[in-house]
């Protein structure tokens, strides 16, 4: 089998890297269509993408300042700051996993990187996390969270946590189109995933305790990307400072091997996919 | 090779048809990925091979499931051949259908530009055809209305035009003007007969003769996956008929291979 000298319409002869690059503007169209489908005919419109994490927030707070009091001084920040990245991963992961599915009707007639797909779907959920910032400004005024220079570390921990949430949406769209069920298990392991993950706690909340499972439990914390990625959003906003070097050199390890990964699993399997569909 | 060139030489698509669908993870796990040992294999083309000039136009021909989209796809990169080869020389045109990924609630412009690139087109070098394409269309005072609102000829003619107008070498139209009014039809006869004299190599499907013979000399016929006829286009039709008509020779199905 060969796969013989194909070349596209703009450029010829482009492969893997350069070829997405040359579409980059159809993921900039698809984002853009995909948020205007979104939001079409709902008067609240972008409100909604703002008004989701804060409900969740509100909750969340709820539970544990009276239900089951924690003692952490802003604590509606604390989660807020956690929870926001977190919500941008696990929507992105899921609605990206089925984006293969949802466009087959295109993918059966043109010829196109499919990668565009998966990665439109993390766009558009970048847009929407930006934009979450905007409540999360608020609530620290409001809460007179002090307004620090750490903040401008933030735009590096969004690109960070973007680049590790496409490898990790490419992986998960190529399996599904091979095994349905990913959806679903994608599901629950990522619900497991939340609660193993620093985001209702802190790891200095943590402490030493005398249970056979707890160094297991560390181990994981430790092994686990989101741990260094949501520390990269949580230390600016909440703790006013830069994340220290090891985190951030941890986390773009994490990201770029994800996108790494995800992008050359997605391109063995891409042009199979047609016969999954 | 020269721009334009096909080169299609032994090529074949195979399809697995399981015996038992499996789609998840269970399943699969459960038969120990069986199912993947097992599957028949369904030749949906097979040892076809053809060579296309530049400028050339070939219509192809065949029943329902022939093989005739399918080359097409393979030609245009949508499939990757099985076994064979499919060699392509130049600029092709990506998209096998007109209008293939128009959203329907997003406006006539809005269209263009998405279909602009999907074809791996960038904003700017679609906004300098954007007047042509819309002229071409005839659709001045509908271009900002959702292309849901928009008839079937109207559809069709704003997928032609941007098609037409992606100045490719080889042009790939699985069913051509199946739709459009008589006059639109002649307009798009007319290009397509510009692009030839200008080099353009250009495959199609058709089901009418009268169609093939307005736009081309050559008719390739498939029939079951193979190709039984490669010459002009009136014996291509006997041939085509007389197919339909006699005995149908064993299934498609080569479990062999």
């Amino acid at each position: 089998m060969s796969i013989a000298a194909q070349e596209l319409t703009a450029t010829p002869r482009k492969t893997g890297v350069s070829l997405l690059l040359q579409f980059r503007q159809l993921i900039g169209l698809l984002v853009l269509r995909e948020l205007k489908v979104r939001y079409k005919r709902s008067v609240l419109g972008l409100f909604w993408t703002m008004l989701n994490p804060l409900l969740l927030m509100v909750v969340y707070t709820i539970v544990f300042s009276t239900v089951m009091p924690v003692a952490q001084h802003n604590f509606p920040l604390f989660l807020l700051s956690a929870l926001l990245p977190w919500l941008f991963f696990n929507t992105a992961v899921l609605q990206g996993l089925t984006s293969i599915l949802t466009n087959q009707e295109l993918i059966r007639k043109v010829r196109l990187p499919q990668a565009v797909f998966p990665l439109s779907v993390v766009g558009s959920n970048l847009v929407n996390f930006a934009v979450s910032f905007v409540p999360l400004l608020a609530l620290m005024l409001v809460l007179r969270q002090p307004l620090t220079r750490a903040m401008l570390f933030l735009p590096v921990s969004v690109l960070l946590l973007t680049i590790f949430t496409g490898g990790v949406t490419m992986l998960f769209a190529t399996l599904t189109v091979f095994f349905r069920d990913v959806r679903h298990l994608a599901e629950v392991l990522l619900q497991v995933l939340m609660y193993l993950s620093p985001v209702l706690y802190d790891l200095t909340m943590l402490g030493d305790r005398k249970l056979w499972w707890f160094k297991y439990f560390r181990a994981f914390l430790a092994a686990n990307p989101m741990t260094y990625l949501i520390a990269l959003v949580r230390d600016p906003v909440y703790y006013g400072r830069v994340p220290d070097l090891s985190t951030l050199g941890i986390a773009t390890g994490f990201s770029f091997a994800s996108l790494a990964l995800g992008f050359a699993i997605f391109s063995r399997l891409e042009s199979r996919h047609i016969h999954y569909l | 090779m020269r721009p334009g060139e096909i080169q299609i030489r032994n090529a074949g698509v195979s399809f697995r048809m399981y015996r038992e669908k499996i789609t998840t993870l269970k399943e699969a796990l459960v038969q120990r990925f069986r199912h993947l040992r097992t599957a028949e294999m369904f030749w949906a083309l097979r040892h076809v091979t053809l060579a296309i000039q530049p400028g050339e136009a070939i219509a192809f021909v065949g029943h329902n499931g022939s093989g005739k989209s399918t080359l097409l796809k393979t030609v245009a990169g949508v499939l990757q051949p099985s076994e064979g080869e499919v060699t392509t020389v130049g600029r092709i045109s990506p998209m096998i259908e007109l209008g293939a990924g128009f959203d329907a609630e997003l406006t006539g412009r809005d269209n263009i530009y998405l279909n602009g690139a999907l074809l791996g087109f960038s904003r700017k070098q679609m906004e300098a055809k954007f007047d042509r394409i819309v002229a071409f269309a005839e659709l001045d005072d509908f271009i900002d209305m959702p292309v849901k609102n928009y008839s079937s000829g109207m559809y069709a003619r704003l997928g032609f035009a941007i098609a037409q107008d992606v100045e490719p070498e080889i042009l790939i139209i699985d069913e051509v003007l199946s739709v459009g009014d008589e006059r639109f039809q002649a307009k798009c006869t007319a290009r397509i007969r510009d692009f030839r004299s200008a080099g353009v190599t250009f495959c199609f499907v058709s089901h009418s003769l009268e169609t093939a013979a307005k736009l081309c000399p050559r008719a390739a016929v498939l029939h079951h996956g193979r190709l039984a006829f490669d010459g002009p286009v009136e014996p291509a039709w006997e041939r085509y008929r007389e197919l339909e008509r006699g005995p149908m020779p064993g299934p498609g199905i080569d479990a062999s291979k």
